[in-house]
This record gives structure tokens, sequence and C-alpha cells, in this order.
């Protein structure tokens, strides 16, 4: 089976429709239309990458290996912890965010839970005293 | 002023005491981050653009400690390709053949210093190279107008995939898709706002920096988690150095023939690196083979090292002068270049002469610290590579998330670079390249202005870009670009393939 290819090929072509529709809806620039406006070169991209995802729909390669179910959930939980970590850092301040998202990455790679645990300690408070106070960069500090 | 003159000048800021830590600290952080399996030397530089960004350094300063790191990246690559038979990126590949069969055979510290000698001969002659060949060509750029900048751009993408490359059509979608991003924001100029849907975060566009970092450094963590490769891998042991000078004198020949190939294949558009090393390591069995290659010999670690190293500092000749990136690595100096302020291509000789030549000098120092700290202080950076990636890449993805936080101080940023995370992991699922995503997404502020000056200038009339016998010209190489890898890349890959596995049976 090839469908891997096809199908991004398809969701690629729907992008392209997309970005150039829209980019023949931009407003007419002040002092009127030019012979080159804002829209020349988006069109000519969205030509670029709708041939580029045809000859993928029609040529498509071998499919490389999806992981399986289990493993994209996973994959998700990671994505979520990063942005966890993105949104607590202005809220718990950098070391608070930090421990529990290293520390996760880190036992999610294989590290005994203790371990992953110090590992987490150790570089969010490393870090953050490096940053903060050797190369004098703001990073939130939250309740400390 | 010459040439001599102006690198005299140049070794003047080098060697200042300020430029000289910063190209020790550089060739260490570099050395690391090409040795760490996993991190590659397009990533590390592109987690530290941020850092040195926001710690205010002078341009030359950060310019010095972020080359002296591409520098150091190219000789940490061999260093995982001899002991774990893993290279750390592509063009370090060929140094697996002899070099991890020498390591087998209790040789590894051997095996390394050669390579750092040959290593260093190679970036050492491509500087030569690029002192005499990058005037010349600056020169010759200021003939370039707006229709042939446009027709280089097109040229670079054409070539980027390589004469290795697997599928012309990826490359061609990677790279709609990173000038797709670049056009979001505010239009210089017209003022119209496109795809910014009225976000305000988004007037000023995507910086690049949250991309490159997304779509290199998380998306490898992805590839991380997946494979369940955090435990690392067995390396062979290092053994006490026996290096003779009869030894250093043996490989020379194979290292100068590699440095020269490598410059060339660095220099032309779209051989890059992976070609520079395989080059020089079938030419060099091809002369002095009496079937001891592929079983550790140590010319077959010079030829390649010194045609990878050569070839890195080859490509910097496209790239200062024309502003156009033969590679990833390149790439990401590109973008640390943009991100300075400073437009690479022919201006850049003329107007900041001390900064271009500082740079050149810089690279001339950090080969040589590079040397002298790869020689005898091998062991540490053995020992740090045994860090498993399960402590190891959590900590880079928190350096890398505070790069990125401290260029604008925004958690917005931090969101987008987890988003480009999943979509490099999506992109190399179905093996869209990255690199040119992360080129579009610099030359395409450029390449539209180009296409519009060229399109005023003509009154509308597209054959302007076909106007000039140089225009035409470039179109006929990017033309080339596209069509010869369809033809010879099979056959290509297959050869690289063959050497690979023949080592292996």
């Amino acid at each position: 089976m090839r469908m891997n290819d096809r199908v991004f090929g398809v969701l690629l072509l729907i992008l392209a429709v997309t970005y150039g529709y829209e980019a023949t809806q931009f407003p007419v620039p002040f002092g009127g239309q030019e012979t080159v406006g804002p829209e020349t070169f988006p069109i000519l991209l969205s030509i670029l990458l709708g041939i580029g995802a045809i000859y993928m729909i029609i040529k498509p390669d071998e499919n490389a290996k999806w992981p399986a179910l289990s493993m994209l959930l996973e994959l998700a939980v990671v994505c979520l912890v990063l942005m966890a970590f993105a949104f607590a850092l202005e809220y718990a301040g950098f070391i608070l965010a930090a421990t529990p998202a290293v520390a996760f990455l880190c036992w999610r790679m294989g590290a005994t839970p203790l371990k992953s645990l110090l590992t987490g300690v150790i570089t969010s408070v490393v870090i953050y005293v490096l940053f903060t106070r050797v190369l004098e960069l703001a990073l939130p500090s939250g309740i400390f | 002023m010459g040439t001599i003159e102006l690198l005299m000048q140049g070794f003047a800021v080098a060697l200042s005491p300020e430029s000289l830590m910063f190209a020790l600290i550089g060739a260490i952080l570099g050395t690391l981050i090409g040795a760490l399996p996993g991190l590659g030397p397009a990533n590390g530089v592109a987690i530290l653009i941020p850092l040195a960004f926001s710690l205010g350094l002078t341009p030359t300063s950060s310019l010095i400690l972020l080359t002296s790191v591409y520098a150091g990246a190219m000789y940490g690559g061999r260093i995982s390709s001899i002991l774990l038979n893993i290279p750390g990126d592509e063009p370090a590949m060929m140094t697996c053949l002899d070099g991890h069969p020498m390591a087998l055979k209790g040789k590894a510290a051997e095996a390394l210093a050669t390579s750092a000698i040959a290593s260093f001969i190679g970036s050492f002659f491509a500087t030569v190279g690029l002192v005499i060949l990058a005037p010349i060509l600056a020169g010759f750029a200021l003939k370039f107008g707006p229709a042939e900048y446009f027709a280089l751009f097109a040229l670079a993408f054409a070539t980027l995939g390589g004469i290795t490359g697997k599928n012309q059509f990826k490359t061609l979608i990677a790279a709609a898709l990173g000038l797709m991003i670049a056009t979001v924001g505010i239009d210089l100029s017209s003022g119209v706002q496109r795809y910014t849907y009225d976000h305000l975060h988004l007037f000023e566009g995507i910086d690049f920096l949250i991309a490159i970092v997304g779509l290199f450094a998380i998306s490898e963590l992805f590839f991380f988690l997946e494979q369940h490769a955090g435990d690392g891998l067995k390396q062979v042991a290092l053994n006490k150095l026996k290096l003779s000078m009869k030894d250093i004198l043996f490989i020379m020949p194979a290292s100068l023939r590699g440095a020269f190939l490598g410059f060339v294949s660095g220099v032309l558009p779209g051989a890059g690196a992976s070609l520079g090393s395989f080059v020089s390591y079938t030419l060099e069995k091809r002369v002095s083979d009496k079937g001891e290659f592929g079983k550790g010999d140590p010319r077959g670690v010079a030829a390649p090292e010194a045609g990878n190293n050569g070839a890195a500092s080859g490509a910097l000749v496209p790239m200062l002068t024309l502003g156009v990136p033969g590679s990833g690595t390149t790439a990401v100096l590109l973008a640390m270049l943009i991100s300075l302020n400073i437009n690479p291509g022919p201006m850049l000789f003329q107007q900041s002469p001390d900064l271009v030549w500082g740079v050149i000098a810089a690279l001339f120092v950090g080969n040589l610290v590079l040397l002298l700290l790869n020689v005898p202080m091998i062991g540490v950076f053995v020992k740090l590579l045994s860090i498993p990636p399960k402590y190891l890449m959590p900590i880079v993805t928190l350096i890398a998330s505070v790069g990125i936080y401290s260029i604008t101080g925004s958690t917005l940023d931090l969101y987008f670079m987890v988003g480009f995370g999943i979509m490099g992991y999506v992109l190399r699922k179905i093996e869209i390249p990255l690199v040119p995503v992360i080129l579009g997404m610099l030359l395409g502020p450029e390449m539209e202005k180009n296409l519009r000056h060229a399109l005023v200038l003509s009154d509308g009339d597209w054959s302007i870009l076909i106007g000039s016998g140089l225009s035409i010209g470039l179109w006929a190489v990017a033309a080339a670009g596209l069509i010869l890898p369809m033809v010879f890349g099979k056959v290509l890959r297959a050869k690289m393939k063959r050497s690979k596995d023949g080592l292996t049976d």
C-alpha cells in the first residue's frame, strides 16, 4: 500500500488551493492595483505546491512505518506536556514548570522515576541559576 | 586594500582575547553537539542562535562563537562514527567505513587522532580556498540584477536536494511550504496583511528560529521516544594513543586530496558535504587501496574526513558571497546572519569587510583550537558522549525552549515551537526534507522582493526573468539540478549504500 503519500498529497493539494484562493481575496493595496501586488508571489507558490501534491498523489513512494496507536497517543501526551510547560511558565515560574516537564520526558525515554525526578530538579535549578545569575537573562521566577 | 591586508585585519579581530575565548567555547560546544548522536550540527547551531542573540553579544562575537560551533560540529561528527559506527550526520557516513573497523582493532585513539588531523587539513586548505575564491565570486555577483537573483534563489532550491536527492517533487513541496510560511505577516511593500487572520502576533511573521528549533530539535525528540532509543548504544573503548610522525606523513597525501575534492564539492551548488566525503573516499580507495580499505586503513579515515570538512568550509563560499547556502548547516548559519541583521551577498564584502574577514580568520583560529583540543582532550569528549539520550534529550529540549522563550519573552512562541515539532515529525515520516522548508522561510522575503523589482522594472512583463544570458544560464543550471538527480541519483545512492553494506557483510 502506498496510501501515506496519497493521503498527504490530497491534504497538501487542499492547502495549496485554499492558500491560493485566499491570496486572490487580499484587499487592493492603498494606492491602487499594481502589476505585481501582494498576491502574485503567493499564487505562484500555490501552483508550485499544487504540482508537487498532484505528483505525490499520482506517483506515491513506499509507506514509511507509522508507530502503533499507543505510541501515537504517547507522543500526543508528550506534546501536551510541552504545552503545559509553556502554559505554566509564566504562572508557576521556570523551576516549577520545567521540573515536571523534564522529569516526565526522562521517564518516558526509559529512565527510572527517581532518576527522572532528580534530573528534572537538578537541570531546572542549574539552568535557572545559570541563566538568571550568570548570563543575566530574565526567566519567570514565579514564587521563588 | 588587498586580500592579505584584509585578512590580517581579520586576524587582529579574531586573535583578541575576547574572540579567542568565544572561539574556545564554541569549539568545545560544537564538538559536543557534533558528537552527540541525534543532535547534529544544524540542530546544535539552531539551538545556540537564540541564546547568542539574547545574550546581547556583538555581531562579531556571536559570529565567531557560532562559526566555531559549526567547525566543531564537523569535528565532533566523526567521534560517534568511529566509536559507535553511527554517523552524527550524513557526511560523516563514509568515516564509519574505515574508522569503526580501526576502533574494533583496538586503534580507536589512533583513528580519532588521524581524523582530527585530517579534519584540520581539510578545513585549513578549504578556508584558504575560501579566501581566494570568495572575493572573486563576490565581485562577479555584483553584476546580478533582480531577475538574476530570482533565478539564483530558484537554483538554490533546485539543487538543494543534491545529486543524491531522492524525490525532487518532495523537495519542491518542502520549498513551497517554507516560502508559504514566509509570506505570513504584513507585506513589506504594500502594507497588506497576509494570512494573519487578525492575530497581532502574526503581523511580524513567524520567526524562523522557532521553526528551525521545532522542526529539527523537537521532532528529533519524538523520534527518540518512538524508537525507544533512550539508552544509547554500546561504544568501543578508547585505548592509549600511539601516533608517530610517520603515521601523520602516511595520511598526508590522502588528506590533501580529500581537502581539495571536498572544497570543490562544497562550492558547487547541490553537491554538498555528503558528496565531498564520498568522492574523496572512492578516489582514495582507487588510488591507494591494497585490499586494506574497509578493514581499518587510516587513509580511509583521513580522506573522507578531510573531504567532509573541506566541503563544510567550501559551502561558505556561496553562502557568504551570494547569500545562498548549499546545505542544512549553512542554511542555519544564514539564519544566524539574518537574525543579526547582516545580509549576506556581494555587498557584504564591501560594506562590512571587517566582519567577513573576522569570520574567515575565526575559521582558521577555530580550526587550530579544535586540533589542539581534540587530540589531547578526546577522552573528555568520549566520556560526555556516553551520557545516555534519555537524560540528554530532555535537557536539550529544555535549553532549546529557554532559547526560544528568550527571543521575545512570549510563551506563544513555545506553542509554535511544539507545533513545528509536530509538523517536522509528520514531514519526516512522509519523507519530505526539512532543509528546503527552512531555506524557504529564510529566502522567501528576498526572493519575493527580487521578483517584484524585476517585474516592476519590466512593467509586468514576465519574460524579463529570462532576459539576460546570465539568468538563462542560472535557470539552465537549476533545471539540470532538478533533472540530473532523477537520472543519476539512483545509481549514486546505490553506490554509496553498497560501499556501506560492504562493511557489514
